[in-house]
């Protein structure tokens, strides 16, 4: 069994709305059905035990590729990934199946599949397979790319409410939302909290100051930077206090109920490691509460204890540690609700400073202590209160961490109890931290768990904003990129700051941002991630979607201009024109559930599409009596179609009228495929609940000419005769340009014609054979790029298509693009009509340009 | 390039900046801290022991007025001077005295003084002029050439011989407090001919402005917040702003505002994760690649294709960068040399041009600038290090001090690379006319705003824009800015949160640009302030029930007050401080805090005269009584006419869309109003007084009692707002409504508020046994 291939599907595909991986897999004959491989069934389970099912044999036998896909879901699921589709699917070609594996982390689902391969080919040679250490692995990958838990529970808030996300980096840098909707969190931190506050909760002298300020009750004591200033602050306070460095965090070289100088001396010292800025203030006796500000409310509140264990009477400490570290619940890092104590210098020390020691057995019933400080980190618990926090309480926090100016913000609380105000028992608030941690709410080691994530985003999104700019998928066989322009437009007619990604380029608010072939689904993201786009619109090809999936999770509008008999047949495994669909589909298929798809009724792969859509359906067709249209209709849903020389848009009893002389686009109506290429776009826009007027104006306005729009349908008017360039270059192309140049009329009319090297054959043919009807002259070239064929090759298929041509009687050959539009041009008379089909779109226009160009 | 915004240079570690007259360890320590003590500043020198004739000028007190007072609307110090038998010698017959002066200080030369035209000072010193005059002018100019600008000075003689007080501004108070205390040792010097190390105190000055006063960067926005009348406050005593007070501040932080992102200013500093945001929207950047070792940075530098830069992942201010690469073997040096000062290398596309920053505040371009580039040219005499020496590093723009508009040339390992490359040294010398160039990422400092293409300043504006910073410094790389970046192969480099502002206010070349004023609009759009309205209250009697009852009125309109006053510091409804809080630090907390929208605020006279007022100006003004007897004489307020200077500070300071509310009952402050840039509202119990009747006579407003009835009369136009129940205290009721009225409250509103006046009696009598609870309850 051979993997040739490998893809990550970073959206939705044509498999399913996940991500997934897919895999090019050959099985040897003997591999493609397990029938006759009775051992490994056995073989697998024995190595890898919790396998589960495998496959079924139907109709089909079940192959090896098969089997590989379940493993690789298997191993990923064992590991702790929530994954569930995984499936082989066979080609046309014999032993060449397409696996594909759902993954939440592509790193993960690379490494799963690996493993599942080699676990496989160990099960065929019957050599060990380590099945602990590749789950470990998965397991430690996992948990390294995964998103840590306070982000994550974020991110998993805003996915429930619909909001868009995308990484930025490998850690906790996300992006929320599209476009000028985007926001940024980085762990518990949103993008609106400022550099300043965060400075500003880092100094604690400076905090405390300003809430003092305030009236917040802090502890009295300030920073000093020689021991014997310490030792005069604390005699001036009059009782124990606390050393901590002026700048630390997460409690390090912080010490807590400090009474004498000696104590004093070596707190100092134990603070000096951190900073040479000490704070002593007093110690305010009491429990560490950990209070959480989202936008002016407590969120949620919990109390910290310190890592400690109960004396029974017959453990020594020691024993007593190791029995609560059995707790299952306790792991070594931060995936499990409690960590395990930490039995170091620093518990050793603890305990003699109560005067025991590892080996001492303290009477049932006592609290050792192991630590001073509470951290989840080192071993401490935290437990919820949030219901018990006294209304003044929560009103200090909001107000310390508004004064501090953040806007999460977690509030460290020193008291007896939070269930009384501050004042009353002379509690403290001792930190005020931007960037809090999550986990102890989000699992605290006793108590309810709150929701911080929803709390967050919905501070980032408020009143229920989904993040999202309106969005157009435009997809089909011939017309994307004209709909796509001309959608743009009329958005942008609406005031709108619209983003646009198409054959010829990315193009924000009117500027171009990137250029080549940017149908694709990182151009979709680059739109999606541009500061200014109020609305984007994606041309959307079908090498894409194959490659990487869709560059979003749903857009709000899908339209498909046309299948027709399809294009590009006979690569990557597109057998057919119901092939083409099925791929296209996926735009559909990913329309928004209060989206709409537009929808070609005239051409019925494309009409078939419509019960694949979550959403709404406008069909449009050229003639209001097309029986899909004319049904969808009656039923009063929307429809698009052209009568009495108008577009017209209807549902209903509404209707709209456009008359396709004030669109010039269609240059009145002539060429019937642009005629389709307005409808369409007319449906997307209506979709959007885009005002009629501002499109009335936009179908007047848009131009498409050589500038705007290179290669499409390009019109020449030269000593007399009528020149078109057009970059058409399959048969339903080929087809829509006869049908519109044969509305013009012409004298004597002649065709340019290459052929793209990578298309079947047949559909060489097709395109001359077509043309061989509405030509009388036809010059076939060929250029450099012959994309895998052997010279001469098409030029011979080109000609093969004319050979029972009723029309065309002259056929030259000539190598090189330019020379055979010079020959063409050469030729022309007045009154003639000269149909060019470009190649290389902007050096043949520039030439032709410059043929013609006045001397 | 970046001012250092470090939490750990700032204030609490340094004596605390109340700390009090005759407290001179203080400044010894400081002195100590900055570097060798002068040995005339033991504390044993500074006890005044009597030196030689003709005498000594004794320093008595020194106090500082941190606001508005009654000599001046700024912070100044008071000094108490002794001197002695000095009162027999003025400058004039002091030989030699006027000259050393002069040497020392050749600055004095631009104190116009009283004959209002420059040298009118050195005039003063020629005809005779007494010590605590010269003191004033020595301790202002002594604080200019630290670097601070001129600033007000007076000095008077008082009821005792040879006591002056001299007043000089404090731009920081403990800058002043050593220029003063200076001052008075070079007088002594110039008097006793001895010698004195000027340049000693002025370089220990300057360090004191270094570290104590605001940045340039800093400094150039507070300026211009200055300029639009908007209040400042410093937080810390590095460069921590509160620009407007309570609800309507913002802070900033060099060239950081409240608005600027943490996050932002994370990604701005990965310089990885900026190329990665700004390239899919459409921004020029160069292609790059993280490298983990030498042999790999030598990899990635033959796919992107020569020449290169090689540079830390997270480093700053241009060290360790290596730009222009040719060779593998370059790259790999370059990649150890880059690893010292990062915690990682990147090696991308070198972009030929010039090295440009432009900053971007809120979405707009304010101003560019461009990279110098050092060269020098042989005389085939001197090595490359002696040319550096005098043809570049002797420009008087270059200067190791950080705020010279250009650094030093070094040969440091890039200059180094640079000239290696040019198979030179520094030791080589160079044959006559050859220019060698030996620096190529120089200072940033020749301004090119006005050329930037509107493409360019587009793309810097989306730079900013897609990291998310309201302030930005881009660096990018173009052969000529008038050009758009894309068909000269331009790139955005580096997106810099807190720029450095100084190459825009002072550039080498070109003109300043007014980036301060820019993130002052930013941060308050046109018309906004930064205030809040300020109610000052200040009198020798009755001050504490008018401020009460001001603040009880002000409250019912449902804005978040904080008032300090003799009752305490309550933020909106809590009490922050129970007990008497009207005083300067209690009326600063009410400024510094967010929420509170508008402050009622007590001034004592006492208050007033040993500290000054809290805030620069108010929005309303009262002034109850001047009591003839209520003088303050340990504070040598001992005349009427003097207490009256100390209280017109509050009328003074009243803005002029404000108004003073002034009892026409007093004569002494009947007087006060025409000081008042601010309406005058007077207020009285008695309508037939004289003043008042000549007050409305001219169609202003006032606050009157008839009988049981308040009246608010506009010339002769005269409404009865209330009519009083027996018990409330009118007095206190007048001015109190005089300033609703004046803040524009509905009479349904005053009346309200004045309607529930019992119920806040009741609670104060109550509060006596439980202040806590007073301002809760309401």
């Amino acid at each position: 069994m051979d993997i040739t291939r490998i893809r990550a599907l970073r959206g939705p595909n044509l498999w399913s709305r996940h991500t997934a991986l897919e895999a090019v897999v050959e099985c040897s004959p003997s591999e493609r059905d397990m029938t006759g491989l009775p051992g490994l069934e056995s073989a697998l389970r024995e190595r890898f035990p919790d396998l589960g099912a495998l496959p079924a044999a139907s109709t089909e036998p079940v192959s090896l590729a098969s089997v590989l896909a379940r493993v690789a879901l298997r191993l990923q699921i064992q590991a702790g990934c929530n994954v569930l589709f995984a499936g082989a699917i066979p080609t046309s070609q014999p032993g060449i199946s397409r696996v594909v594996v759902e993954y939440t982390q592509e790193a993960v689902g690379r490494l799963a599949l690996e493993s599942a391969h080699a676990l496989c080919e160990s099960a065929l040679a019957n050599t060990p397979f380590n099945i602990d250490a590749s789950l470990a692995q998965l397991q430690e990958l996992d948990e390294e790319v995964r998103l840590g838990p306070s982000t994550g529970s974020i991110v998993h808030a805003a996915v429930a409410r619909g909001i868009p996300y995308r990484r930025l980096t490998e850690g906790s840098l996300v992006q929320f939302g599209w476009g000028i909707h985007q926001r940024r969190i980085q762990a518990a931190e949103i993008d609106r909290t400022s550099a300043i506050a965060e400075s500003i909760a880092q100094d604690k002298e400076l905090s405390k100051k300003l809430l003092e300020a305030i009236g917040v009750p802090v502890p009295k004591g300030r920073a000093v930077t020689e021991l014997d200033e310490a030792i005069e602050v604390m005699d001036s306070l009059g009782g124990p206090v606390v050393v901590k460095p002026r700048d630390g965090n997460q409690g390090k070289g912080v010490t807590v109920n400090v009474q004498t100088h000696a104590e004093l001396e070596a707190a100092w010292n134990a603070a000096m490691l951190i900073s040479d800025d000490i704070i002593v203030e007093r110690y305010i006796p009491g429990d560490d509460y950990r209070l959480l500000v989202v936008d002016r409310k407590l969120i949620a509140a919990a109390r910290r204890d310190p890592p400690l264990v109960i004396g029974d009477g017959q453990h020594t400490v020691r024993e007593l540690v190791d029995i609560v570290n059995s707790d299952p619940r306790r792991g070594d890092g931060h995936a499990t609700p409690l960590t395990r104590i930490r039995f170091d210098s620093i518990a050793l020390a603890r305990l003699e400073s109560q005067g025991s020691s590892a080996d001492s057995v303290p009477e049932k019933g006592r609290k050792v202590v192991l630590r001073n400080n509470a951290n989840l980190s080192t071993g401490g618990t935290a437990t919820d209160v949030t219901d018990d926090v006294h209304p003044e309480v929560a009103a200090r926090a909001v107000e310390a961490a508004q004064m501090v100016g953040l806007d999460v913000c977690g509030v460290d609380i020193v008291c007896q109890t939070v269930t009384r105000p501050l004042e009353e028992q002379s509690g403290a608030i001792v930190e005020v931290n931007a960037a809090p941690g999550l986990r102890m709410h989000l699992a605290p080691s006793y108590g309810k768990p709150r929701p911080l994530g929803e709390a967050i985003i919905d501070s980032l999104y408020p009143g229920g904003e989904d993040g999202r700019i309106p969005t157009v998928a435009v997809t089909g066989t011939n017309g994307k990129t004209t709909t796509v322009r001309l959608i743009a437009h009329l958005l942008s007619q609406a005031g709108l700051q619209v983003g646009m990604t198409n054959t010829d380029g990315v193009f924000v608010n009117g500027k171009q941002t990137d250029s080549g072939d940017c149908s694709g689904p990182k151009s979709a993201r680059s739109v999606l991630m541009h500061p200014d786009a109020e609305a984007a619109v994606f041309e959307t090809a079908r090498g894409g979607m194959l490659r990487e999936g869709l560059g979003f999770d749903r857009c709000s509008v899908g339209v498909v201009t046309n299948v027709g008999l399809g294009d590009h047949i006979g690569m990557n495994f597109v057998e057919s024109a119901e092939d083409v669909a099925a791929i296209k589909r996926v735009v559909i298929q990913n329309v928004a559930p209060d989206g709409v798809a537009v929808l070609n009724a005239a051409d019925p792969l494309c009409a078939a599409m419509a019960e694949h859509c979550p959403g709404a359906v406008t069909f449009f067709a050229h003639s209001p009596e097309e029986p899909v249209l004319a049904a969808h209709r009656a039923l009063g849903r929307r429809v698009v179609f052209v009568e009495g020389g108008d577009v017209v848009a209807a549902q209903r009893a509404r209707e709209w009228r456009f008359p396709l002389t004030s669109i010039p686009l269609t240059r009145a109506g002539d060429l019937p495929f642009q005629v389709e290429n307005v409808m369409a776009a007319l449906a997307a826009v209506w979709a959007l609940g885009m005002d009629w007027d501002a499109v009335r104006t936009g179908l007047a306005s848009f131009v498409s000419d050589v500038a705007t729009a290179p290669g499409r349908f390009n019109v020449f008017e030269w000593r007399g005769a009528t020149i078109v360039a057009d970059y058409g270059h399959n048969p339903d192309a080929i087809q829509a340009l006869v049908d519109a140049v044969q509305a013009l009329p012409a004298k004597r009319r002649s065709v340019v014609i290459s052929g793209a090297g990578d298309r079947r054959d047949e559909d060489i043919r097709r395109q001359t054979e077509i043309l061989g009807e509405a030509f009388d002259d036809a010059i076939l070239y060929q250029d450099a790029a012959q994309r895998g064929r052997a010279d001469g090759e098409v030029i011979a298929l080109l000609r093969q298509g004319l050979s029972g041509a009723n029309r065309t009687r002259r056929i030259d050959e000539i190598h090189g693009e330019f020379s055979a539009i010079d020959l063409a041009l050469d030729r022309l008379e007045s009154g003639d009509l000269c149909l060019i089909l470009v190649d290389q779109v902007q050096e043949a226009l520039d030439h032709i340009a410059k043929r013609i160009a006045p001397a | 390039m970046t001012e250092q915004k470090s939490t750990q240079n700032s204030s609490l570690r340094k004596p605390q900046a109340d700390w009090r007259v005759q407290d001179w360890t203080g400044i010894v320590r400081f002195v100590r801290e900055l570097g060798p003590t002068p040995r005339r500043l033991r504390p044993d020198s500074l006890a005044m022991i009597a030196m030689k004739a003709p005498g000594d000028i004794r320093i008595l007190e020194i106090r500082s007025l941190r606001g508005p007072n009654r000599w001046a609307y700024m912070p100044v110090l008071e000094v108490l001077i002794d001197i002695g038998e000095l009162e027999q010698y003025p400058s004039n017959k002091l030989p030699g005295f006027s000259d050393r002066l002069r040497n020392w200080l050749p600055g004095l030369i631009e104190h116009r003084c009283s004959y209002e035209e420059r040298g009118g000072f050195l005039r003063r010193l020629e005809e005779g002029t007494w010590p605590g005059h010269i003191l004033e002018h020595v301790s202002l100019e002594l604080q200019t050439m630290a670097g601070l600008p001129s600033g007000y000075g007076r000095a008077r003689e008082t009821d005792t011989e040879g006591v002056y007080e001299v007043v000089v501004q404090a731009w920081h108070e403990e800058i002043a407090r050593f220029a003063v205390i200076e001052g008075r040792e070079l007088m002594m010097a110039a008097i006793e001919d001895r010698p004195y190390d000027i340049a000693e105190t002025a370089a220990t000055l300057r360090r004191m402005v270094d570290t104590l006063w605001l940045g340039p960067s800093t400094g150039c926005i507070v300026e211009a917040a200055d300029y639009r009348g908007i209040p400042f406050i410093r937080l810390n005593e590095g460069n921590l702003v509160q620009l407007g007070y309570g609800s309507m501040q913002r802070r900033i932080w060099t060239a950081e505002t409240t608005r600027t992102s943490a996050i932002a200013e994370g990604i701005s500093r990965d310089k990885d994760l900026t190329k990665q945001l700004l390239a899919p929207v459409g921004i020029p950047v160069p292609e790059g690649e993280f490298v983990r070792s030498a042999a790999q940075a030598r990899e990635a530098a033959e796919a992107i294709g020569y020449p290169v830069v090689v540079k830390p992942y997270d480093g700053n201010h241009g060290r360790g960068v290596f730009t222009n690469l040719l060779t593998g073997e370059e790259v790999e040096a370059a990649y150890t040399a880059a690893l010292e000062q990062g915690s990682g290398v990147i090696v991308e596309r070198f972009i030929q041009g010039y090295e440009h920053r432009l900053l971007v505040v809120a979405g707009k371009l304010v101003a560019a600038a461009r990279g110098d580039l050092a060269f020098v040219t042989g005389d085939g005499i001197h090595s490359v290090q002696e040319l550096i020496d005098t043809q570049l590093n002797e420009n008087p723009s270059r200067s190791s001090n950080e705020d010279a508009p250009l650094n030093l040339v070094r040969l440091d390992t890039a200059a180094r690379l640079e000239l290696a490359r040019q198979g030179l040294d520094a030791d080589s010398v160079l044959s006559d006319g050859q220019r060698v160039l030996i620096q190529r990422n120089g200072n940033v400092a020749i301004d090119c705003t006005d050329e930037v293409h509107p493409s360019t300043a587009d793309l810097v504006s989306l730079a900013a824009r897609t990291v998310g910073l309201d302030i930005a410094g881009i660096d990018l790389v173009a052969q000529d800015i008038c050009r758009p970046l894309a068909e000269q192969g331009g790139a955005v480099v580096e997106v810099n949160a807190g720029p450095g502002l100084l190459m825009h206010l002072r550039p080498a070349e070109g003109k300043a640009r007014p980036v301060g004023q820019a993130i002052v609009d930013h941060l308050f759009p046109s018309g906004e302030s930064g205030r809040i309205p300020i109610i000052g209250i200040t009198g020798s009697h009755g001050t504490a029930e008018v401020s009460r009852l001001i603040t009880h009125l002000m409250r019912s309109s449902g804005r978040r007050v904080g008032s300090a006053t003799a009752h305490g510091l309550v933020a909106d409804t809590r009490v922050v401080q129970s007990g008497p809080s009207a005083d300067w630090d209690s009326a600063h907390k009410v400024l510094l805090n967010r929420s509170i929208e508008l402050a009622v605020i007590e001034n004592g006279a006492r208050s007033i005269a040993q500290d000054g007022l809290a805030y620069d100006r108010c929005m309303v003004g009262v002034v109850t009584s001047l009591d003839t007897q209520a003088l303050l004489p340990d504070l040598r307020i001992d005349t009427t006419k003097r207490l009256f200077g100390v209280l017109r500070t509050q009328v003074d300071v009243v803005l002029r869309e404000g108004a003073s509310i002034l009892n026409a009952d007093d004569p002494q402050v009947v007087e006060m109003a025409e000081l008042s840039d601010g309406q005058v509202i007077f207020y009285g119990r008695d309508p037939s007084n004289t003043a008042l009747i000549d007050h409305l006579g001219h169609g202003r407003r006032a606050v009157f009692a008839r009988g049981r009835d308040i009246v608010l009369a506009i010339g002769r136009e005269e409404a009865v707002l209330e009519t009083l129940l027996d018990g409330v205290n009118v007095e206190a009721v007048l001015p109190a409504v005089a300033v609703a009225w004046s803040l524009g409250f509905t009479p349904e509103l005053i009346r309200a508020g004045i309607a529930s006046l019992d119920s806040v009696n009741r609670v104060a009598r109550r509060a006596r046994a439980q202040p806590a609870l007073v301002e809760s309850t309401l």
